[in-house]
């Protein structure tokens, strides 16, 4: 029935629709539906317009609801409690036209009264926007040749500033490199230039350590070796891909490789027990059991905590002892 | 259904200097002639010598000769508060006396020893409207729409609506003059435009804005001023006459000399009219001052041309455009987004106004309209929008604005708004107070309509005790007062506490206007004078009828009479008698007295009863029977 699917979700008190005035039930149903929704309508629904309707829009609504809902379109009618009710609706559209038929108002209103959905679609629209309009403005300065070096200067600062702060370091550092071929005095461009070469780095060597860690856990301790090693390539100082590339290396049963890699890491870290103790670890699998108890010894020194340095070096001494 | 099978309605323009009453006949809006059958009223009462109260043009005509008890622009006192600005004003250049009310609120008038309130005044040109109305439907009429200047405050509305009921008129609606002129404009076509309604009245000066589309009239602002009209031109006459008086004849001040006052203030409006159309008039006013002492008698001659009045009057067209210009930046609209400018007002025909607007809005101004008389057609269009079904092509639906910022004294004697002006009527909004002291049981507050920031420069509308707050500590009770503006334009309050939802009690302790009991006390001794009122329009017509009817007859009778006659010694005088009672009852229908003809009736009677029995005895034979 299409008069429940137009009122929808409000239920008509029978003695509204029963009471004695001079309206037909559809106008009654209209006015008491207005009514009862007057609480959660914004001005918009009010007026039976999208969200975000225009000024000129609101105006045009307005003059055909308010033929509905004036009183005084029932001249000579009983309106009995009909009447305060018009009123009541009238009140509110009028309300709603006045925020909506001034444009500063209908913005701020309609800015308050966004959908999510809107308000994302808006910011995705906002950044389009800002991003063609650099474009352009980029174009235009490389067609006048004497703004030509000076734009395309700063197309490429801003470019490089904008990959950089979208995690595109490759891409930045080859900007700035660009910058400071072009303007050989930029100091700020080397600078930059040599901070996004690091971070660029320090991205790839996450890659690495994140491919190793995924070898590890489905036990492909061969290909997680490589990954460290890779790592290791493009950050030979890098601790972490050391001492987990030893300990890949013993899983895999490559106790040289164990060894190569924890002196690795002593090597760059010296004061580090965590790579002692992984040197330990690997000389004690290679059978050289008094180097492996001063690697613990010497980790234990610096870090006291470490449980696998404690527990190897006790088994050692008893070992040895005995 | 036929407009004739249903109740009259009808419009009136309650002018300052002339009002106007209108209806739809058959879809078509037109004035109502009086019943000398003139189209204006002149909106004066006076009070004769003789203690006959006389409206409109019989008033008018008898003013110089009785300036004290002859009121005319009462308009611009109705509702206005004793002691205003306004008021002092009027004190100053009116010949007739003005009284404070018993309270001391309201302006009164001392005529013919009596004190008479405006409404009353004012509703007696009302009647005699409503009078005219009746004689020209040939039946009763109760119903109206009453505009008044869309600047009026609350008080004058009010004051306004008292008069119509005094009157004996059921008001439907007080709308405002540029509205009705807006309404009576675009009836029955398909407009869609902004339109600047600019009416120059004999008091009061208003613009408004309209958006016009779909027949709904959307007022979108208004502004104006209560106290600038035609009357301040013919003031300028005035007063330019009597300096060069005073200067030509040694220092003579006409102004003590209310006859004299009188007969200046008639030339000086013919001049301004005729200079409408001229470029010089002449004003001649004999023996406008009594020599005395055995002195001449000094006489006025002057010549006033265009240039001289334009002149003199300059800044009032200027203030006219000024305030246009605020009335126009309010509604953020510019001059060149306005699709039509209406003229509305005799003051309109002055070649200088109609220049001044064309050059503000940049355009020709609309010459449809017919200054006089569209305002009250406009009022007979909404009259018959609010008592009939719409029908199709001709329907309307007037949205108006409330023309002031409508508040609240707060603490420091300043002024804050509740209801901005130019906010769509009917509305309503409210205000929380709490009380500022422990076991506070009533709250004084003062409403006030105006633009001023401080509370005392803006018209106090009445002054409210909210009374009977329940005792709690300071800052516990919260009561919303409710602000109510009417389609009328009339302000309601009503107040009722938060917590408790109880409603309290509101004690108005002072208004401008009539209270009540007063008004009650006023239409009850008006109702006699109402009821010959109504004889003297509806039973007048059917007296007129029998009389006619019997005179007829009688004139019929009068050759068999006279052969009757001739036989017979007796009656000889009784065709000369029949003719004295017929010419009096004549003079009573050209006189429309009422009370004459209905004396006359039984005279008239008994004639034609004598007439038929010495008609009947000459048709038979002598002697016979």
């Amino acid at each position: 029935m299409v008069s429940v699917e137009r009122y929808r979700g409000v239920v008509f008190d029978p003695a509204d629709l029963a009471e004695d005035v001079d309206l037909d039930v559809e106008r009654r149903k209209e006015i008491l539906f207005a009514e009862a929704r007057l609480g959660t309508w914004t001005h918009f629904d009010l007026l039976g317009l999208p969200w975000n309707a225009s000024t000129e829009a609101a105006r045009a609504a307005y003059v055909e609801k308010v033929k509905i809902f004036h009183p005084d379109r029932y001249p000579g009618q009983r309106l009995g409690s009909f009447q305060a009710r018009l009123e009541k609706v009238f009140r509110r559209l009028t309300e709603a036209r006045d925020a909506l038929a001034d444009e500063t108002r209908r913005a701020a209103y309609a800015r308050a009264t966004a959908p999510a959905l809107e308000l994302a679609a808006m910011a995705v629209r906002t950044l389009e926007d800002e991003k063609r309009s650099g474009e352009r403005r980029a174009r235009l300065a490389r067609q006048n040749p004497l703004l030509a070096r000076a734009g395309r200067i700063a197309e490429f600062m801003k470019r490089g500033r904008e990959g950089m702060a979208a995690g595109q370091f490759s891409q930045a550092t080859n900007d700035f490199l660009l910058v400071a071929s072009l303007d050989t005095g930029n100091r700020e461009a080397v600078e930059l230039a040599a901070e996004c070469r690091r971070r660029a780095t320090a991205g790839r060597v996450q890659e690495c350590l994140e491919k190793a860690a995924g070898a590890e856990t489905m036990g492909h301790w061969g290909q997680a070796v490589q990954a460290y090693r890779a790592a290791l390539e493009l950050d030979p100082s890098h601790l972490k891909a050391c001492i987990l590339g030893s300990r890949a290396a013993l899983q895999q049963g490559d106790g040289g490789a164990a060894r190569d890699l924890a002196e690795l890491a002593v090597k760059a870290a010296p004061r580090n027990g965590a790579a002692h103790e992984a040197l330990g670890v690997a000389l004690e699998a290679l059978g050289q059991k008094g180097a492996a108890r001063k690697a613990f010894e010497r980790a234990l020194e610096l870090d006291a905590r470490l449980e696998t340095a404690k527990e190897r070096l006790k088994k050692l001494r008893w070992s040895f002892l005995g | 259904m036929s407009d004739l099978d249903l109740d009259p309605v009808i419009g009136i323009d309650l002018g300052t200097t002339n009002s106007v009453v209108a209806t739809v006949r058959d879809g078509v809006p037109r004035v109502i002639p009086s019943r000398t059958g003139q189209l204006l009223t002149p909106s004066i009462v006076a009070v004769a010598r003789n203690g006959k109260e006389l409206v409109g043009n019989l008033a008018k005509r008898q003013a110089i000769t009785n300036a004290e008890n002859t009121v005319y622009a009462a308009k611009r006192l109705i509702g206005r508060r004793w002691g205003s600005r306004e008021v002092e004003d009027a004190r100053r250049v009116l010949p007739y006396e003005l009284v404070a009310g018993p309270d001391g609120n309201d302006v009164r008038v001392k005529q013919a020893g009596k004190v008479v309130t405006i409404p009353e005044l004012s509703a007696l040109v009302l009647a005699e409207l409503k009078a005219d109305a009746e004689a020209w439907f040939g039946r009763p009429v109760t119903r109206a729409v009453v505009t008044v200047p869309a600047y009026f405050n609350d008080g004058q509305r009010q004051a306004t609506k008292d008069a119509g009921r005094i009157a004996g008129l059921d008001v439907l609606r007080i709308i405002n003059e540029p509205t009705s002129a807006a309404l009576a404009y675009g009836f029955g076509k398909q407009i869609e435009k902004k339109v600047v309604v600019f009416d120059l009245g004999g008091g009061t000066f208003d613009v408004s804005i309209l958006d016009i589309g779909k027949s709904v009239f959307d007022v979108v602002a208004v502004g104006g001023d209560t106290y600038l009209g035609g009357e301040d031109f013919d003031r300028r006459i005035m007063d330019w006459l009597t300096f060069t008086f005073a200067k030509e004849n040694g220092g003579v001040d006409l102004r003590q000399d209310k006859m004299a006052l009188q007969r200046l203030k008639d030339a000086s409006e013919k001049a301004k009219v005729e200079l409408s159309s001229l470029p010089a008039a002449d004003i001649h006013l004999p023996f406008l001052a009594s020599g005395g002492d055995g002195k001449q008698a000094l006489h006025l001659t002057k010549q006033l041309t265009r240039e001289k009045l334009e002149e003199i009057t300059k800044d009032l067209v200027d203030r006219c455009i000024a305030v246009t210009e605020k009335t126009l930046n309010d509604a953020g609209v510019r001059p060149s987004q306005v699709g039509e400018v209406i003229l509305v007002g005799g003051m309109t025909r002055m070649p200088r106004v109609q220049r001044a607007v064309k050059e503000y809005f940049q355009r020709e101004p609309c010459r449809g309209v017919h200054p006089d008389e569209v305002v009250a057609l406009g009022a007979a269009i909404q009259a018959q929008a609010l008592t009939s079904p719409a029908q199709p092509g001709s329907d309307v639906l007037l949205l108006d604005v409330t023309p002031q910022n409508l508040g609240l004294m707060v603490v420091g004697g300043y002024f804050q708004t509740v209801i901005p002006r130019n906010t769509t009527v009917p509305t309503s909004q409210t205000h929380l107070f709490t009380t500022v002291q422990d076991n506070q049981t009533s709250v004084r507050i003062a409403v006030l309509q105006g633009e001023k920031e401080r509370a005392i420069d803006n018209e106090l509308l009445g002054e409210f005790i909210l009374a009977g707050i329940r005792p709690a500590r300071r800052g516990e009770v919260s009561i919303e007062v409710a602000f109510d503006i009417s389609a009328d334009g009339i302000v309601g309050v009503s107040a009722r506490d938060v917590d408790t939802g109880q409603h309290q009690s509101i004690t108005v302790t002072a208004t401008s206007g009539l209270t009540e009991a007063e008004l009650k006390r006023i239409m009850d001794e008006r109702v006699d004078d109402l009821l010959a009122r109504k004889q003297s329009s509806v039973e007048f017509q059917q007296a007129r009828q029998r009389a006619t009817a019997a005179m007829r007859e009688i004139e019929a009778l009068v050759p068999a009479v006279q052969a009757a006659l001739e036989r017979s010694r007796f009656g000889k005088d009784a065709v000369q008698k029949a003719e004295g009672v017929m010419a009096r009852v004549r003079q009573a229908i050209d006189a429309r007295d009422a009370a004459e003809l209905s004396a006359s009736e039984e005279a008239l009677d008994r004639t034609l009863q004598l007439f038929k029995g010495l008609a009947g005895q000459g048709a038979r034979p002598p002697g016979g029977g």
